[in-house]
């Protein structure tokens, strides 16, 4: 029963035990990478600039996949998260460019926030299907924004019916004293295992929004909202089973709406990033379809805080290094093989043969892969994100099981 | 609990709709310098000379590059021969059939002479024009997709290459690290040129440069309309001590110059199509060396005149160096110190001596 966990005498041992096994994996992790680094000779393979890229690039996906959570917990499928995201980048430029850049966050959530609503009121209380819904949301979105924007940043200084730069970002740690050159100087010796903590420490004290703390404090924050509280307790319920919910007494639709509405809320700070963090303004379509991969690393995440985050941090790293370096992209194979084949001993430990058997072959073929070539074909490395995301997830998820009541209408009184 | 639910509906439109129009008056009072987006010469124009269609690629008027200096071409020419205009605009990710549509569109209602802006609109010219044979086509970078012949169509290609030899230049005489970048948005033949002419015109002026090259995607247009994609590729070269970042990547281009900003004192970067230095935000311009300029209202506007003249170009036609077509911005006076020695490579490239390629 994935509900009991909030039993008082269950949890402090969970807690242990978890940030427990989260440490050792760490360090496994670290030492891992630094091995592949020095034995490719790729150092941008995680120097503090890469990272730095690479958590900028998580940030929006990462704020699209918690959206994604928080409504798929309450039983709503929300696909319009692009949509609400496009929305998002909307708000934050408006914002910023009247009220300077935090005003222009909550902006943004504000935005994302009346996306979720309409796609509250259509499936919660209209009980639309999510899905028609959700396209519904992403069709609206992207038109509302480019029609706003025609509409309003035109005649803005900097503007144009397509895009307005120059926006201030929110506060940047330029610099943090003594930590950032010492870790920058520790970082350039390229030693096994000290360099690479010291790229981490490096990445996140030098050059690094503080939007970006707010964003991951937002996931610790949901998990322990969700997973904690009587009230997290309640919204999951009524993803799980809305009929039980309701005859224990929760209104479920308020739950719903809820739920929804923060979700569209999360998206559009997703956008708000986007807009002001990884670039300098609103540009027309600068989502990309971020949405949908936050929606897909959040799946992956097997509909949890830690898999989605995972999951975004995978897509994010990617997806900057291939951009940076694609020489990179042939010493990420030798990582992915390595993660590959660690994921399949954990496995036989386990007493898991079948799964440490498929795991272990692919391993040994993307092994053989990095082992017999010099470099990844140009075509292959804009797949890199995908392919690796895909990859990792799919095979190191060992079963996905999404909300059971997931996508499903619910009408209040369908109890009996 | 319905009526209630039909009241948030209508709270949540009213909202969105109330945005719009509060926003809009807000904007009037502080607009500073505002572009030409609101006045349409399409709308005013009602002389009695011909009639003009221009197809906008993807964007748009009001991207301040590709649409806008077409539009530039369009309104000159529509002020000179007393002509009226049509325009329509593609939508990201619309069918083929949709382009088609808007050119028969525009045939259908008169226009004379119709210029579908950007290659995208290869293959849909090449479909309708046979069936419009008095009505003559204009494809900004277009190519003739098969092997039959349109007698009606004109294919208004660009020198690329040689406009950002100029550039590439630019960027080896100022580089101080030796190493200097080149972001382009999508790896097509069209931004290969882009790389090839840059890369061959550094190692003109500095053989032993090294050039960092960087592609946002590699066949999908959205790395055209990606600027935290372009900011990510462009501060990986400055990462590896490139000092001068040139991008071909259109909307991408802003995420390339505020890495730049990013990147610090002495770092620049270079523009493209039309001179960036003039849109570019208050915090970019000291970082703006230079653009690389792609005439496309020389284009626009020739082809018009042409059709005017009764002499309407057809087949392929190149702007380059010589029929100004292409060329380097001075804004900002960046370049001013060593203008000499681009002009002289310039001179050559014109008289022939030197043969830009057109592949890296």
């Amino acid at each position: 029963m994935s509900t009991s966990t909030t039993t008082k005498n269950a949890s402090p041992g969970l807690v242990q035990r978890l940030t427990k096994n989260w440490f050792y994996l760490t360090l496994v992790g670290i030492a891992v990478v630094s091995l592949v680094r020095i034995v490719t000779d790729t150092n941008d393979l995680d120097s503090a600039g890469t990272l730095r890229a690479a958590i900028i690039s998580t940030c929006p996906i990462l704020m699209a996949a918690l959206g994604g959570l928080w409504a798929e917990r309450a039983g709503v499928v929300n696909i319009g998260l692009e949509g609400q995201m496009i929305l998002g980048t909307w708000g934050a430029a408006f914002f910023t460019y009247h009220y300077g850049p935090w005003v222009g966050i909550l902006g943004a959530a504000l935005l994302g926030m009346i996306g979720g609503l309409l796609h509250a009121v259509a499936t919660v209380t209209f009980g639309v299907d999510h899905i028609v819904s959700g396209v519904a949301i992403n069709l609206i979105g992207a038109g509302a924004a480019t029609y706003l924007a025609e509409a309003v940043f035109s005649d803005y200084e900097g503007g144009g019916p397509r895009q307005l730069i120059g926006l201030d970002p929110p506060t940047i740690i330029t610099k943090t004293p003594v930590i950032s050159e010492a870790a920058l100087d520790l970082a350039d010796k390229h030693w096994f295992f000290v360099s690479d903590v010291a790229s981490v420490v490096a990445a996140l004290t030098t050059n690094i929004s503080t939007l970006t703390f707010i964003i991951f404090g937002l996931v610790v924050a949901s998990a322990w909202i969700l997973w904690r509280t009587s009230f997290g307790l309640r919204l999951r319920s009524c993803g799980e089973n809305p009929q039980a919910a309701e005859t224990l007494g929760v209104n479920v639709y308020l739950y719903k709406y809820i739920a929804v509405l923060v979700s569209g809320a999360l998206a559009g700070i997703g956008g708000g990033f986007l807009a002001l963090v990884s670039s300098s303004g609103y540009g027309a379509g600068q989502t990309g379809g971020r949405g949908y991969i936050g929606l897909a690393a959040m799946i992956f995440g097997n509909w949890r805080p830690g898999g989605l985050l995972m999951g975004a941090l995978t897509f994010g790293y990617t997806d900057s290094l291939r951009l940076r370096d694609t020489d990179a992209v042939h010493a990420l194979l030798l990582l992915v093989a390595l993660a590959l084949l660690l994921i399949a001993a954990l496995r036989a430990v386990r007493g898991q043969i079948n799964g440490a058997i498929v795991m272990g072959v692919a391993g040994a073929l993307v092994l053989a892969w990095f082992l017999l070539t010099d470099s990844v074909p140009r075509e292959f490395t804009v797949m890199t994100p995908y392919v690796t995301t895909l990859f990792v997830l799919a095979l190191g998820a060992q079963r996905l099981r999404m909300p059971a009541a997931d996508g499903q209408q619910y009408r209040k009184g369908s109890a009996g | 609990m319905r009526r209630l639910t039909k009241l948030s509906a209508v709270a949540a439109v009213a909202a969105l709709a109330l945005a719009g129009c509060g926003s809009s008056d807000s904007g009037g009072s502080d607009g500073g310098n505002k572009p030409a987006a609101s006045k349409d010469v399409c709308k005013t124009a009602k002389g009695d000379g011909p009639k003009i269609g221009l197809a906008y690629d993807v964007g748009g008027r009001g991207d301040q590059s590709f649409n806008d200096s077409a539009y530039v071409g369009l309104k000159k020419a529509v002020e000179e021969f007393d002509a009226t205009c049509v325009e329509g605009e593609a939508a990201d990710g619309e069918a083929e059939s949709a382009r088609e549509d808007r050119l028969r569109n525009f045939a259908e209602n008169g226009a004379t002479t119709i210029i579908g802006v950007g290659f995208a609109y290869s293959d849909s010219v090449n479909k309708v024009a046979p069936d419009f044979p008095d009505v003559h086509f204009g494809v900004i970078d277009g190519f003739d997709p098969d092997k039959d012949v349109n007698k009606n169509v004109a294919y208004l290609g660009f020198a690329e290459e040689q406009g950002s030899f100029l550039v590439g230049v630019a960027a080896a005489e100022k580089s101080k690290s030796g190493t200097i970048g080149f972001v382009g948005g999508v790896h097509n033949d069209l931004i290969k040129k882009f790389e090839a002419g840059y890369t061959a015109g550094a190692k003109a002026a500095k053989p032993d440069i090294k050039v960092e090259v960087a592609y946002i995607q590699e066949s999908d247009l959205k790395g055209f309309g990606d600027p935290a994609g372009g900011k990510a590729a462009a501060t990986g070269e400055f990462d590896k001590g490139a000092d001068v970042v040139y991008h071909a990547a259109g909307g991408s281009g802003s995420g390339v110059f505020d890495a730049a900003v990013d990147a610090g004192d002495g770092k620049w970067a270079i523009g493209v199509d039309s001179d960036q230095y003039l849109t570019a935000t208050a915090a970019q311009k000291p970082h703006i060396l230079t653009s690389m300029l792609k005439r496309v209202d020389t284009a626009t506007y020739d082809f018009v005149k042409s059709v005017n003249d009764d002499k309407a170009l057809t087949s392929y036609q190149v702007y380059d160096l010589k029929a100004d077509g292409v060329g380097y911005a001075t804004s900002g006076g960046f370049v001013d110190d060593i203008a000499s020695d681009i002009d002289g490579y310039k001179a050559k490239i014109i008289s022939g001596e030197i043969k830009v390629p057109t592949t890296p």
